[in-house]
């Protein structure tokens, strides 16, 4: 049977590798539909646009909603009918949309497509990732990035300490961090670390507090047996918690990690109040080191690896481009637009960095106070936040999934990652690279939709409270059992014969 | 015109009644015409209550399934009673103080302190409510950073920094504070205008007549609020279980207990479902909230028929 | 008159003038200066290059850059555009709509006032929610278009029923005698009621500017094209502008920030003292009688 099953798929696969090679019909005009991550109008678009229908020959029409309202906005072309033929979606919309039928299955497609077979892809391994039972509807230019720690190196230096390999040398730091004057100001104000709560808001819920949970993962998850469990009452939790208890008691952890905001954490880093901050790999390494300079401090920050014993950061699932299933001609807009993302040529270099003399330039010129020579490449002042440059466009070029082909790059016309990328991104991103493991994609059914909303707020309560000492992890599990088992066990039932 | 020699003009019949009014229907029209146009042609969409609808294919009738879920859900009580309490003590209070500081506002007679002050009261409406949260968590916070704990603790009031909005005993009573500090201004204006409206004759004839600045506050300026207070709050009523965004950037994980209300309760049901929303179901929690406003306002409009004699409308 | 100019007198008791206004006087100082400290948090982050966590009385190291960045934005002036518009054009319509509206409901007596008072209070309690609203404006032809969002708030039944709450407080008699006059309802409107109600269409009209000025949720939902965009929704692209990939934090990220949230607020400065001598007291009602 499963011979034959085999026989099938390869014969399905030969024949649809002939249909594609067969000429696939270039579209005339493709509409997408896409958040901000993509140049906006007042950066610069109408010359995005015009340029990559320069180097395609096709018309293309961009739908931008406002980043904040891109999914309601989505829903309301849905509902009425208006679907784009290329749109961006979320992990989340994207497993949902590609159950209901929504989204074109592009897996031949990809299968025989100039950028899988091209030779150039870094990390085919995300694409597979995206797959739902054997099938892919999506396509990512990208992986889809996670937070590493990184640790003030003066306050190291201030304290006698190199960087931390294990939870000892880490709790040591931490502690030095709070009683041996890092900042060297003479007085006892600050913490190793602080956090926008005790557990995130968003799935992989640990980012930002990695070495507290190490290998605790209070939601659920698919186990190395491939069943479905609920991390929350595995042992790996207890430990997590103590350890979180402990470092709220002994004040490594801000007392008010609890209420403060993303900014709020940013903002203690920046003026001294903690060390240790856990957040974006790549680009953020940049902003941090940046905030650190005009705020007079020191800038150099060391990114750690995993602690001895804890896996690795988390890698989220990245966003995705898919074609809906009422495109007219989903190979013609796959091979035009899709594949095209990145080609390894011009239209990856646009999708990359933009159009040259708006998003960059080689010109002779100075760009916020930085001098240019002839050649040099450099990118430009944004247009909408006049005293900022702009970074990329929508793919990132340290992140992105391939590399550019041979010879594209010349001695003329160097790699701009080699010039203008900051070795700080670099070394964060690359680390966290060597150091994640990808995030679960946990399908949604009905028990779950149900119960996880208030199975959820049980937990981060609960979490919460034994953190902070109002609740031992035991008092903790009891409430747990009470309140949240049945309704845990259920889910797991759920997710388990979904499968 | 021969109705107009009819001795009682109410007991005319309709048809020249109605012709009478003539002028008036033709500005109801005005009116009605946009009524129609953005909310009753929208109407059909409360059908959608009664559906499964995931947007993407064609809804699915599922009677009153998402009703049964609603009220299945384990905590639905505990969020609508807290949606209740929050928001009715939150409007008690805040037109409560408007009210004081619209009488006291009236009181002023240095006409520039009065329109410094005026100004500055309206400013924190401005202030969007992520800011606002943001702003007070620092405010309330327990450590040395935090105004409110540092001033009582040189004060020698306590020793310890209370973590006001970090503990189901303090978090209501700050939420109203920062409610307070935020609305309370606003709802001045439409007091303020009504003060103006006072004929100043009525005051002149109380101060012949002997009476002093308190008599005059409550024996005339507030009854003649009276009428507007019983508006605002009555229309306030039918948008109570809205309450969402200032609970939602203030409240944490500790305080859960105290502060989820109904929109909470489902924004996070729906965000941890690990699906896309269901907008039937969306839908059908916007009509019961619908219904509790209409519950609320019908109530306190029969209230108000039997104490004054007629409704808010 | 004669008669009770000798009775005057209790008003100028001694004690009773000077002891409550001054009390009055520093009660409201206080109350100004506690909505002020958040406030100030702001204002002072605004000026501050140096990016803090705590409260400061004054910035550590000042600078305009966070302003300079946000009000020399060449691209701020379109946005500027729309909200000047839509905002007049706005608020004019709302006030017609709800001064119409109003004065339909104080005919106690005109047969369907109260149908016409239901299908009104109806539409505030229920709403046919987003997406079959968006079918509606799309169907119009409304979406991306400033007209649109012109449109949408106009009719706004909280506002009506508090301009009704105004009109009721005009006496009876005024309409009784205009009408036997010969008045049209039109004429009696625009000649009796507007002109009595001037504290009344500065507090409506001023709540209707505030919510277009500061309309997002509308932007949002019913336009994509960037150049059709309010200022409020400019600050806002500004202010979550580095979470975005296209721009980096700049040194002056918060700085930037907290200096939009100040900008935001500035047109009401601007615009509020001149709507406020019609908050003044006395607009007397017997005085228009004559």
């Amino acid at each position: 049977m499963k011979k034959l099953l085999t026989l099938v798929l390869a014969l399905v696969l030969c024949m649809s590798m002939f249909t594609a090679s067969a000429d696939v019909e270039k579209p005339e005009k493709i509409t997408i539909f896409i958040d901000g991550t993509v140049v906006t109008e007042p950066n610069g678009q109408a010359q995005f646009e015009a340029k990559w229908e320069e180097l395609t020959g096709i018309d293309l029409e961009i739908i931008q909603p406002d980043h904040d309202a891109y999914y309601d906005v989505l829903q309301q072309q849905i509902a009425s009918g208006d679907w784009p033929d290329v749109l961006i979606l979320s992990s989340t919309y994207y497993a949902a949309y590609a159950n209901e039928g929504v989204l074109w299955d592009m897996t031949e497609a990809w299968e025989n497509s100039a950028t899988k077979n091209s030779g150039r892809m870094k990390n085919e391994s995300v694409i597979d990732g995206l797959k739902i039972n054997g099938r892919l509807y999506g396509f990512a230019d990208g992986i889809g990035g996670g937070c590493v720690t990184y640790v003030k190196k003066a306050w190291l230096d201030a304290v006698n300490m190199e960087a931390p390999t294990n939870w000892e040398e880490y709790a040591a730091m931490c502690d030095a961090f709070v009683n041996n004057d890092p900042d060297g100001d003479g007085v006892k104000d600050t913490y190793a670390l602080t956090a926008a709560g005790f557990i995130g808001t968003e799935a992989p819920y640990i980012n930002y507090l990695p070495e507290f949970y190490q290998d605790a993962y209070p939601s659920f998850y698919m186990n190395a047996e491939g069943k479905w469990v609920d991390g929350f009452s595995e042992p790996a939790m207890k430990a997590a918690l103590e350890r979180l208890a402990e470092g709220y008691a002994k004040g490594w952890i801000d007392p008010t990690t609890l209420t403060n905001g993303t900014k709020d954490c940013r903002n203690k880093f920046y003026d001294d109040t903690t060390g240790v901050f856990t957040y974006w790999a790549g680009t953020w390494a940049t902003n941090l080191k940046n905030n650190l300079i005009s705020n007079n401090r020191d800038p150099e920050l060391v990114p750690l690896a995993p602690l001895a014993g804890a896996p690795g950061y988390f890698d989220r699932t990245p966003p995705v481009w898919a074609i809906t299933s009422t495109c007219e001609n989903p190979e013609g807009v796959f091979t035009w637009f899709i594949d095209t993302i990145l080609d390894g040529g011009d239209i990856q270099f646009l999708w990359t960095y933009g159009v040259e003399n708006v998003h960059w330039s080689r010109k002779a010129e100075t760009v916020l106070g930085v001098e240019y020579a002839e050649g040099q490449f450099h990118m430009a002042e944004n247009l909408e936040t006049p005293g900022t440059a702009y970074t990329k466009n929508h793919s990132d070029p340290v992140s992105t999934l391939a590399y550019f082909a041979d010879g594209y790059y010349t001695d003329e016309f160097i790699d701009p990652v080699t010039v203008m990328i900051q070795p700080e991104n670099v070394a964060s991103s690359n680390l966290f690279a060597a150091n994640s493991r990808a995030a679960w994609l946990v399908p949604s059914t009905d028990v779950m939709s149900t119960y996880n909303g208030d199975l959820t707020t049980l937990k981060n309560e609960l979490i919460a409270k034994v953190a902070m000492g109002e609740m031992t992890y035991d008092e903790a599990m009891a409430e747990y059992a009470k309140q949240g088992q049945a309704w845990s066990d259920m889910i797991v039932e759920s997710l388990n014969a979904a499968k | 015109m021969s109705n107009a020699v009819k001795v009682q003009p109410r007991k005319k019949p309709l048809l020249p009644r109605i012709k009478n009014y003539a002028g008036f229907y033709i500005m109801a029209l005005a009116v009605l015409a946009f009524l129609v146009i953005f909310h009753y042609l929208p109407m059909f969409g409360i059908a959608y209550s009664f559906t499964k609808y995931t947007i993407i294919k064609p809804p699915v009738w599922v009677g009153l399934k998402n009703f049964e879920r609603l009220f299945g859900m384990p905590n639905f009580w505990s969020a609508f009673s807290n949606t209740i309490q929050l928001s009715v003590i939150k409007l008690l209070l805040t037109t409560g103080f408007s009210v004081i500081l619209s009488l006291l506002l009236n009181e002023m007679n240095n006409i520039w302190g009065k329109k410094l002050s005026q100004t500055i009261i309206y400013l924190p409406h401005f202030m969007s409510w992520v800011v606002t949260a943001s702003v007070f968590q620092l405010i309330l916070s327990p450590t040395g950073q935090g105004l409110v704990n540092s001033i009582l603790m040189n004060l020698g009031i306590i020793d310890k920094g209370i973590y006001f909005l970090g503990s189901s005993a303090t978090w209501q009573g700050a939420y109203y504070v920062i409610n307070i500090w935020h609305d309370t201004g606003w709802g001045t204006i439409i007091f303020m205008a009504t003060l103006t409206g006072i004929d100043p004759g009525i005051y002149e004839a109380a101060s012949i007549d002997g009476a002093g600045r308190w008599k005059k506050m409550w024996y005339i300026t507030l009854p003649s609020l009276a009428n507007t207070i019983i508006t605002v709050l009555i229309l306030n009523l039918a948008k109570i279980m809205n309450l969402f965004e200032s609970v939602f950037v203030l409240q944490n994980d500790a305080v859960m207990d105290v502060s989820q209300v109904l929109q909470t309760y489902v924004y996070y049901q729906t965000f941890n479902s690990g699906g896309i929303p269901d907008y039937g179901y969306t839908t059908a929690i916007g009509l019961f909230r619908s219904m509790v406003g209409l519950f609320l306002m019908l109530v306190c409009n029969y209230a108000s028929k039997k104490v004054r004699g007629r409704g808010i409308v | 008159m004669e008669a009770t100019n000798t009775n005057i007198k209790p008003r100028k008791k001694p004690f009773k003038i000077s002891v409550f206004p001054i009390v009055n006087g520093i009660l409201f100082v206080i109350i100004c200066l506690v909505i002020l400290i958040p406030i100030w948090k702001v204002l002072v982050d605004s000026f501050d290059l140096t990016t803090g966590y705590g409260m400061k009385l004054w910035p550590d190291n000042f600078g305009l850059e966070g302003y300079q960045t946000v009000l020399t934005n060449p691209s701020l002036v379109t946005p500027l555009k729309n909200s000047v518009i839509t905002t007049v054009c706005g608020t004019l319509l709302g006030l017609t709509l709800s001064t119409l509206g109003a004065y339909v409901l104080i005919q106690w007596d005109m047969p369907g006032r109260g149908l016409f008072a239901g299908l009104l209070m109806f539409t505030m309690i229920f709403s046919g929610g987003m997406i079959p609203s968006y079918i509606v404006m799309r169907n119009l032809g409304l979406t991306n278009t400033l007209l649109g969002v012109i449109l949408l708030p106009a009719i706004n039944v909280y506002n009506l029923v508090l301009m009704r709450n105004f009109f009721e407080g005009i006496p009876t008699s005024l309409f009784e005698s205009a009408t036997l006059d010969g008045c049209t309802p039109f004429k009696i409107f625009y000649k009796i009621v507007l002109p009595l109600s001037k504290a009344a269409l500065a507090s409506i009209g001023l709540m209707f500017a505030v919510s277009y000025w500061n309309d997002y949720t509308n932007y949002k939902l019913y336009i994509t094209k960037a150049n059709l965009y309010n200022f409020q929704m400019k600050l806002r692209s500004m202010m979550m502008g580095s979470n975005l990939p296209t721009a980096i934090g700049s040194a002056t990220e918060n700085t930037v920030q907290n200096a939009a949230v100040i900008v935001a607020i500035l047109p009401f400065m601007i615009l509020y003292p001149f709507l406020q001598k019609y908050f003044v007291k006395g607009i007397n009602i017997g005085a228009v009688k004559e």
